[in-house]
């Protein structure tokens, strides 16, 4: 593409050295007008190049996907309600999904042809049901059931497989080529109906996310997560997930529509993809401890789950938590920060200060699953310590 | 030159077009519009603004407008492009749509001709083409520009013209849950742009396409409860139509002001059912508000309603549906599950 440019450029630069001339002459007005009417139809064209390789998902059955939000339940009692308070919920600090209180309606969602011979590509979050059955609706009308293979909880990709082949794949534009303030149209089939919902922005921002996003203004929601974010001339930049600085299923839901978004670029995706294709799910990674709600200026563990990656590690109660891979740690959450993108499987190097004594220790992050129980603290709580934080805050990633 | 061709070689672009280019392209949008939409000023209640937006869709005057308590006013005012004031009475109110028909008058001075039906205009304004074989505008594809014209935050004062937002549109669809939209009675189709236009102010904003075509009105403002972003959404022309050939065949223009009536808004027992992202759910009832008609009819939490005035109610949705149709008046009855047992319960309507 490029080196057609060029050759364009020369082709053309008598011309618009002429175009020069007849403009000095005669002032010449832009027409912004028409401009606007190309670029709409240059809008469709993108949906419509697209469109092949844009499929539906419906899902059927599961559950929702968390508990209403603990910040909820602190909330003052409605002077409109009757009845008493509900009973305090049982917190497990270590659920894998602290939920945002978000509910998961059961539309349609979108997902991209990966490969002609059946896998396509998506959003995780439209898994977050645990759906019994999922069908997949191609752009030629048929309709086939289709297994989800793996997903990836912390880029937010799920990977489904199809029965069929002479899928068509949709052209990609590099990571490399993609620049910050070019074009980005977001499509969707999330709305209903055939034709993709459009929505259009820029590029905001490259490798956000510890590099796994791009970062676009093009409104992007339940209706398009899954559904690809697109160049001008419809080569795919990325895939629509919703992302935030926290971890959870839900993380990043709370941004919909509000001019941030996030897409995966092909490079990340492919190696994704490659991971999950042999039906290996990517998880959150835990290290299973919870900190000392007494000291908020810093970051001291209280307890220790038994097993745990912090065990393993050698954590002990006391042990303040000082740098996580190479970055000071200061609060806990620059500690989410340092390791909200780190997978369960891979390794976090943290630093800890214990006695005045500061030591590295080498953590491989775990699923909350693999994760045993916190043994019965010693001491009692003290009644005059500040209030513990929520238990969203007080959880440890 | 193809706008495309002219994007892929920007050097050129900027050598032909620097000398001149001041039009902008949504002019004839904008000049179609502008003229064409009302500034409202009336009640402020709480944090909701007592200022809004208004389109004229008749040469004498009237405005269409969404249903909110600015219009609750003693005296709603309206000003034009040209700066003018005008009178604004309530013709019609729809809660089910969530709209209300308004007509201009002359501005009430307080002398003799303070209340008369003096006619006024004629004002330009959009046809709404409301005719029988004009059921849906079926020009507006996704992709396409629009633009909505009113006074978000009242910015614009006096003969100031109105802010101009600009988006694409998105999609047509349904309100649903997927947005988390609650407490928000109309669920029929609406027009999704993506220009910020939720805003305090801009409902009853125009929505155009790229040559000026009315295409719908920026509908009450929705915030989503849980993620607070907002839904910028038009109520679609063809809905408009069907309000507005309600409100204007059903009585003739020059009584129209007897129609606004209190009795229309639905009836609101104080009954909440549980909310889930599902559709078909139940109707369960999760909470009653203190000191409500339902309350003292002796309705309860998790109460599973059965029927409501002798029909039958399969889900939640169809109890919000046969809700709306019933005025503020009446009495409603109910038969609910309780347990294990059948319960008739009859709801006296709130004294007013």
């Amino acid at each position: 593409m490029e080196r057609r440019t060029n050759v364009g450029i020369i082709l053309v630069a008598p011309f618009a050295l002429f175009a020069v001339g007849v403009s000095l002459g005669q002032p010449r007005e832009l027409d912004e007008y028409a401009v606007l009417r190309a670029s709409q139809e240059r809008f469709r064209a993108v949906a419509a190049k697209l469109r092949p390789s844009l499929v539906r998902i419906e899902t059927v059955g599961g559950a929702q996907p968390a508990a209403p939000a603990p910040r909820e339940e602190r909330k003052p009692p409605d002077p409109d309600d009757e009845g008493p308070p509900p009973p305090p919920r049982l917190q497990n600090p270590f659920r894998d999904d602290p939920g945002s209180g978000f509910v998961v309606a059961d539309g349609p969602t979108t997902g991209l042809v990966y490969s002609a011979d059946g896998y396509i590509v998506t959003s995780s979050f439209n898994f977050v049901r645990e759906p019994e059955l999922i069908s997949v609706t191609l752009a030629d009308g048929r309709r086939v059931a289709a297994d989800l293979v793996a997903r990836d909880q912390v880029r937010k990709i799920a990977l489904l497989k199809i029965d069929a082949s002479g899928l068509t794949i949709p052209e990609w534009r590099a990571a490399d080529a993609v620049q910050v303030g070019q074009s980005a149209i977001a499509l969707g089939l999330g709305f209903g109906g055939s034709d993709p919902s459009i929505t259009v922005g820029i590029v905001s921002a490259l490798n956000r996310m510890r590099g796994n996003a791009i970062q676009t203004d093009a409104k992007l929601n339940p209706a398009n997560y899954g559904g690809p974010v697109c160049d001008i001339e419809g080569r795919v930049i990325g895939i629509c997930v919703p992302m935030a600085q926290r971890a959870g299923e839900l993380a990043g839901v709370e941004l919909y529509d509000a001019g941030v978004g996030f897409a995966v670029p092909k490079h990340r995706l492919d190696a994704i993809v490659k991971t999950l294709r042999t039906g290996t799910s990517v998880y959150r990674g835990w290290l299973g401890f919870v900190i000392d709600p007494r000291s908020p200026d810093a970051v001291v563990i209280r307890n220790i789950a038994e097993p745990s990656p912090a065990q393993a590690a050698g954590l002990r109660p006391g042990d303040k938590i000082t740098g996580a891979d190479g970055q000071p740690i200061r609060h806990f959450g620059q500690l989410v920060q340092a390791i909200y993108m780190i997978p369960a499987g891979e390794q976090v190097v943290l630093q800890i200060e214990r006695d005045g004594v500061e030591f590295s220790a080498p953590a491989t992050l775990a699923r909350s699953s693999e994760l045993g129980p916190l043994p019965a603290l010693s001491e009692p709580f003290d009644p005059a310590a500040p209030p513990p934080p929520p238990p969203d805050e007080q959880e440890e990633p | 030159m193809r706008w495309a061709t002219i994007a892929r070689y920007p050097l050129i672009a900027s050598l032909i077009a620097p000398v001149a280019a001041l039009g902008g392209g949504f002019d004839r949008a904008i000049d179609a519009v502008v003229p064409r939409v009302v500034k409202l000023y009336g009640l402020s209640v709480g944090s909701q603004a007592g200022y809004g937006t208004g389109v004229l869709v008749s040469s004498d005057g009237l405005v269409l407008t969404v249903l909110s308590l600015l219009i609750d006013a003693r005296r709603v005012r309206a000003v034009t492009s040209d700066g003018t004031v005008y009178e604004a009475e309530v013709v019609r109110r729809d809660p089910s749509r969530q709209l209300a028909l308004l007509r201009l008058k002359p501005p009430d001075h307080g002398g003799e001709a303070a209340g008369s039906r003096d006619a006024v205009g004629p004002f330009p304004y959009f046809d709404l083409k409301c005719g029988a074989d004009a059921t849906r505008e079926e020009s507006l594809r996704p992709g396409d520009w629009v633009i909505a014209a009113g006074n978000p935050f009242k910015v614009a004062e006096g003969a100031e013209p109105v802010s101009i937002a600009h988006g694409v549109f998105s999609a047509r669809t349904e309100l649903d849950a997927r947005r988390q939209v609650k407490e928000f009675p109309y669920r029929g189709d609406v027009l999704v742009i993506d220009a910020v236009t939720s805003n305090p102010g801009a409902p009853g904003s125009a929505v155009v396409d790229l040559e000026g075509r009315f295409v719908g009105m920026i509908g009450r403002e929705v915030v989503s409860n849980l993620t607070h972003t907002h839904f910028n959404y038009a109520v679609p022309r063809d809905v408009l139509c069907e309000f507005f050939n309600e409100a204007t065949g059903a009585m003739p223009r020059a009584a129209s002001a007897a129609i606004a009536s209190p009795s229309e808004a639905a009836v609101d027992p104080g009954i909440r059912l549980t909310r889930t992202g599902y559709r078909n759910i139940p109707p369960l009832v999760d909470r009653v508000r203190r000191g409500s008609p339902a309350e003292l009819a002796g309705v309860r939490k998790d109460d599973l309603i059965l029927s409501l005035n002798g029909k039958s109610v399969a889900n939640a949705e169809e109890y919000d549906e046969q809700l709306r149709s019933i005025p503020r008046d009446r009495p409603l009855d109910l038969v609910v599950r309780r347990g294990r047992s059948i319960v008739a319960i009859h709801i006296e309507p709130e004294k007013r």
